[in-house]
């Protein structure tokens, strides 16, 4: 959209982060919240990144808007490119001026997340004389077309409403409403669901994609939920101990997991797209602390494959066949043939 | 306090990351939590936390030297504090006289030793007492609601409706309109402390009783008084501790705000706000200010300390307050 | 809204009844200065005659609902002392405690909310460290001690008037006389306000909605400026209007320091001498002020959080 700006690349993808790491210094030891994550997404695409609380998911959505302060946060390596442009190397002003414009996030608990002591519609219309040089009324006006676009009924009455006036599902609308206000070309949707009820999960999913389609953003999708992802999501990024262990389509992932972690998390979950299954296995144990992880593979504690091979030294991302699906196990075919032994493919 | 960031204070994001709600598809298993003994580790969680406060240590060593004063402070004093000495009257701080004399004569150092005895003793009571009563009254007005929380509401209102001072004026005027004794000074601060300790404590049980852990001992049918004492109590008076604490200073700050303006304890009772209001009335005579400079900075030290221990208190027994 | 505020003034009109009450109550205690003073200084019919004179004489509730009932034709009675109006002398200190009062609430709100948003925002920084130092030393010293020490080394110097004013000077510049005991007044609570100010601010600092106004890509001033601080002024509100109220009714310590004639001077004298009337009267006036400022800040407080304003 904007092309004033220097060092903009069309080819280039729209989104690239290149090995990421993000750091902090605590008393306990340093977190290593993200260490080592590449990924790119494009235009009109829905790329998951799933994973367990604390596997560095949030993290690294929040490094791409440039929120993690530092200190107490480092970032020993990677970058993150917007169409070619380097967001960690721009000064702070300027990526600012694509916070919120280019670049714009929903975050898991809509109640907190919108200022309670201003009207919702002002905080709309914030957003929007932020990044567009417009009057207030004509800002109030769009947060009103937005209101109205996010499926909220009696927008001209909500708009002069409080967050706590809203119920969980509207205030979600509300913040869809308020990302896609400057119409970004990425949005990053941290847990946009979790906090809300099952019946509204699926309205808000559907609502996201309704708007996709509309203006064909590129979303990046962070969560813990397989059942959301599975419906929308076009490729997935399996994130554990703040590594990305597999990344495929969303048919590879959950057909042909290669990793002992994708593996765990599929036999956790509950199918209606197979015709038998075993019994639900859970996953033992806890996640590491990011302050500790364990070394070699990170899984490895928990994991029911585990041989020698795999405290040796990290697993990196290696092809296993498809186009791009790459896993980082060094028992991707053990978890094959496992998986195709527990079900029976349609 | 400390310079150094705490865990705490990295709860966004680092720590935000570490406390994520837990995930449906991780089931914890029993081997790796080890269980423990909740009280214990809870305490020394608390102490731990102190002892980082390079200030509340400090307070604490003052304060300690400072109640070994008051307790043999009488034996210590090299004279009668009361013992009047004519020939001997406004002497600024020599050999004999460590402090000075004051205008009768009376030995300055063993009137601030009387006077710190007077400020524990005072400081130690009001806030014992205003514990007892705000507590007791707050606890059963949170837990009962109703008919007895209204009325100790509307009580507490009209306590809160006057300024301090001019309450504690009044009162003491009241109780004691001839200036005998000390102890009305002690009542009637307590009366004028123990409203906001019972509504804090109120305010804490309010929020107790509908907590889990209450439900659960109501399921099983404990009485209401072990209720109180044995679950809710422990779990919400930490707050109220702390608050109570804080008081020690202020009620010795009253007391000798009021006797500064020559209300309360008795004319000759060597009190710091009184000797700081005698003391000053020759401020304008050369090489006088011993007289009222003395008393203000053992007040100032002693108030400094309690206040450095009240503030190690509450943020070690509430980290996210820091 | 409306309901609210009706109730809750009706809730205030009581308290300041049973305030007074209980005021009336401890006077009573106390006991007229007639008797004293003791029978051979003033003979008995004497007494008898001065405590019919003021009423005293009739039982102790009538006398409450007559001094009520006088109250609100403005008529406070007449004092032991002078024989003056109450009500007159009142109105005389009254303007000076007023600006005291001002003066000390405009120094608490610069400093302390000041301070407070600079320790919060620079947390762990040289600046937090200073600012955490001084609030603490000057929470540990006594308005009196203070008050003492400016009195003894500051008035009389500079464009500061001597206390106690020279008898046949003219009247000093209002603004020179009371921002000596405004400032010794102002130091504990603005310091007061600079803690409550930096804690309530890193809370606020940590919520979610702060997190969002920045990934709107709000300037930081912004962030603080108006999503940060129209929260984190809360519970600073509510202590300011406690604290004006506090002053309103007479900084009586100060005042007398200073010997500046307001509110809480007038009360210090009229203890001295059992002066009840004049008593009565500035201990009702500081519990309607009191009262009714509380009043204020919940109506603030309901503007200012709008969770609270309509529930």
């Amino acid at each position: 959209m904007v092309v004033e700006d220097i060092g903009l690349d069309a080819s280039a993808p729209l989104l690239e982060v290149r090995d990421l790491r993000v750091h902090f210094k605590t008393d306990r030891g340093t977190v290593k919240a993200v260490d080592g994550v590449s990924w790119s997404i494009s235009e009109g695409e829905t790329m998951a990144i799933v994973g367990e609380s604390g596997s560095g998911k949030s993290v690294s959505a929040m490094t791409i808007l440039g929120l993690i302060q530092s200190p107490p946060a480092t970032f020993p390596t990677g970058d993150i490119f917007l169409r070619g442009r380097s967001l960690m190397r721009m000064p702070e002003k300027q990526q600012r001026r694509l916070r919120g414009k280019e670049i714009a996030m929903i975050f898991q608990d809509p109640l907190t997340a919108l200022n309670p002591v201003f009207k919702v519609g002002d905080q709309i219309a914030e957003m929007v004389r932020n990044h567009q040089d417009v009057s207030k009324t004509v800002a109030k006006r769009r947060a009103l077309d937005l209101l109205g676009e996010v499926g909220i009924p009696n927008p001209a009455v909500r708009l002069n409403q409080y967050p706590h006036e809203f119920s969980g599902g509207m205030r979600q609308r509300a913040m869809i409403a308020m990302a896609l206000a400057n119409d970004p070309q990425v949005l990053l949707a941290d847990e946009p669901t979790t906090a809300l009820d099952v019946t509204v999960q699926a309205q808000i999913m559907a609502l996201l994609t309704k708007l996709q389609e509309d203006r064909n953003t590129a979303i990046v999708l962070i969560t813990h939920d397989l059942g959301v992802v599975a419906s929308h999501a076009d490729r997935i990024n399996v994130m554990y101990a703040g590594r990305i262990v597999e990344s495929g389509t969303t048919d590879e992932i959950f057909y042909q997991p290669r990793h002992a972690y994708t593996f765990g998390l599929l036999s956790s979950l509950a199918r209606m797209d197979f015709s038998r299954q075993e019994r639900l296995l859970p996953i033992k144990g806890q996640p590491p602390s990011l302050a500790n992880v364990p070394k070699g593979c990170a899984f490895h504690p928990r994991c029911a494959f585990t041989t020698e091979k795999c405290t040796a030294a990290i697993p990196v991302l290696e092809p296993v066949g498809g186009d791009g699906h790459v896993a980082a196990c060094v028992h991707s075919d053990r978890v094959a043939i496992a998986y195709e032994e527990r079900v029976v493919t349609p | 306090m400390t310079t150094t960031p705490d865990p705490a204070d990295l709860r966004f994001p680092a720590e935000a990351l570490l406390t994520e709600p837990a995930v449906e598809e991780v089931i914890p298993v029993g081997e790796d939590v080890p269980v423990k003994r909740r009280s214990n580790s809870q305490w020394a969680d608390v102490w731990r936390r102190y002892k980082r406060n390079k200030l509340a240590m400090v307070g604490l060593g003052v304060i300690g030297v400072l109640f070994v004063l008051a307790v043999v402070g009488q034996f210590l004093a090299p004279y009668d504090p009361f013992e009047q000495n004519l020939i001997n009257t406004l002497e600024g701080p020599s050999a004999d006289h460590w402090f000075g004399t004051d205008e009768l004569g009376r030995d300055l150092f063993s009137g601030l030793l009387y006077g710190l005895r007077l400020a524990f003793i005072v400081g130690l009571s009001v806030m014992v007492g205003s514990l007892l009563i705000g507590v007791t009254l707050g606890a059963i007005a949170g837990y009962l609601g109703g008919a007895m929380d209204s009325l100790l509401m509307r009580i507490t209102d009209v306590f809160l409706a006057f300024p301090y001072l001019i309450a504690a004026i009044i009162l003491i005027r009241a109780f004691d309109p001839g200036r005998q004794h000390v102890y009305p000074v002690v009542i009637v601060l307590v009366v004028l402390a123990w409203p906001t300790t019972g509504r804090l404590m109120r305010g804490q049980v309010l929020a107790a009783r509908e907590a889990e852990y209450v439900e659960a001992a109501r399921s099983i049918g404990a009485p209401g008084p072990r209720i109180v004492l044995r679950h809710i109590l422990p779990n919400s008076i930490a707050p109220v501790l702390v608050y109570a604490f804080t008081g020690i200073g202020v009620a010795i700050v009253s007391m000798a705000g009021l006797s500064f303006l020559g209300i309360g304890v008795p004319t000759d009772e060597p009190e710091w706000g009184r000797m700081i209001a005698a003391g000053f009335k020759f401020f304008q005579v050369p090489g006088s200010s011993y007289l009222w400079v003395f008393p203000s900075i053992a007040i100032v030290i002693t108030v400094l300390a309690f206040a450095f221990v009240a503030d190690g208190l509450r943020d070690s027994l509430d980290p996210k307050l820091r | 809204m409306g309901k609210f505020i009706i109730r809750r003034m009706a809730q205030g009109v009581l308290v300041i009844i049973a305030a007074m009450a209980a005021i009336f109550l401890a006077l009573f205690a106390i006991g007229d200065p007639f008797s004293s003073s003791g029978d051979k200084v003033v003979p008995p019919d004497t007494q008898a005659l001065l405590r019919s004179k003021f009423g005293l004489d009739k039982p102790l509730p009538l006398q409450f609902v007559i001094y009520l009932k006088n109250m609100f034709t403005g008529d406070l009675g007449i004092d032991y002392d002078q024989r003056r109006q109450v009500s007159s002398m009142l109105g005389e200190a009254l303007p000076h405690t007023v600006r005291l009062a001002l003066v000390a609430i405009v120094l608490d709100i610069l400093i302390g909310v000041i301070a407070g948003i600079i320790a919060a925002v620079f947390r762990y920084t040289f600046w937090d460290v200073l600012v955490t130092i001084l609030t603490t030393l000057a929470l540990g010293v006594p308005v009196f001690v203070l008050g003492l020490s400016l009195r003894a080394n500051v008035t009389g110097h500079f464009f500061f008037p001597a206390v106690p004013r020279s008898a046949f000077g003219e009247e000093p510049f209002w603004l020179a006389e009371v921002i000596l005991p405004a400032l010794a007044l102002a130091v504990t609570d603005a310091a007061f306000v600079a803690r409550l100010m930096r804690g309530s601010m890193l809370e606020v600092m940590r919520a979610d909605y702060i997190r969002t106004a920045r990934a709107k890509g709000l300037s930081e001033r912004t962030v603080i400026g108006r999503h940060a601080l129209r929260n984190s002024v809360i519970p600073v509100v509510t202590y300011m209007g406690i604290g004006f109220g506090t002053l309103l009714g007479g900084a009586i310590i100060t005042e007398t320091i200073f010997l500046y004639p307001g509110v809480g001077l007038l009360l210090f004298k009229s203890i001295q001498n059992n002066n009840n009337p004049v008593i009565m009267a500035v201990a009702a006036f500081a519990v309607i002020v009191f009262v009714g400022l509380s009043l204020i800040v919940d109506i603030l407080y309901a503007y200012l959080d709008p969770r609270i304003r309509l529930s």
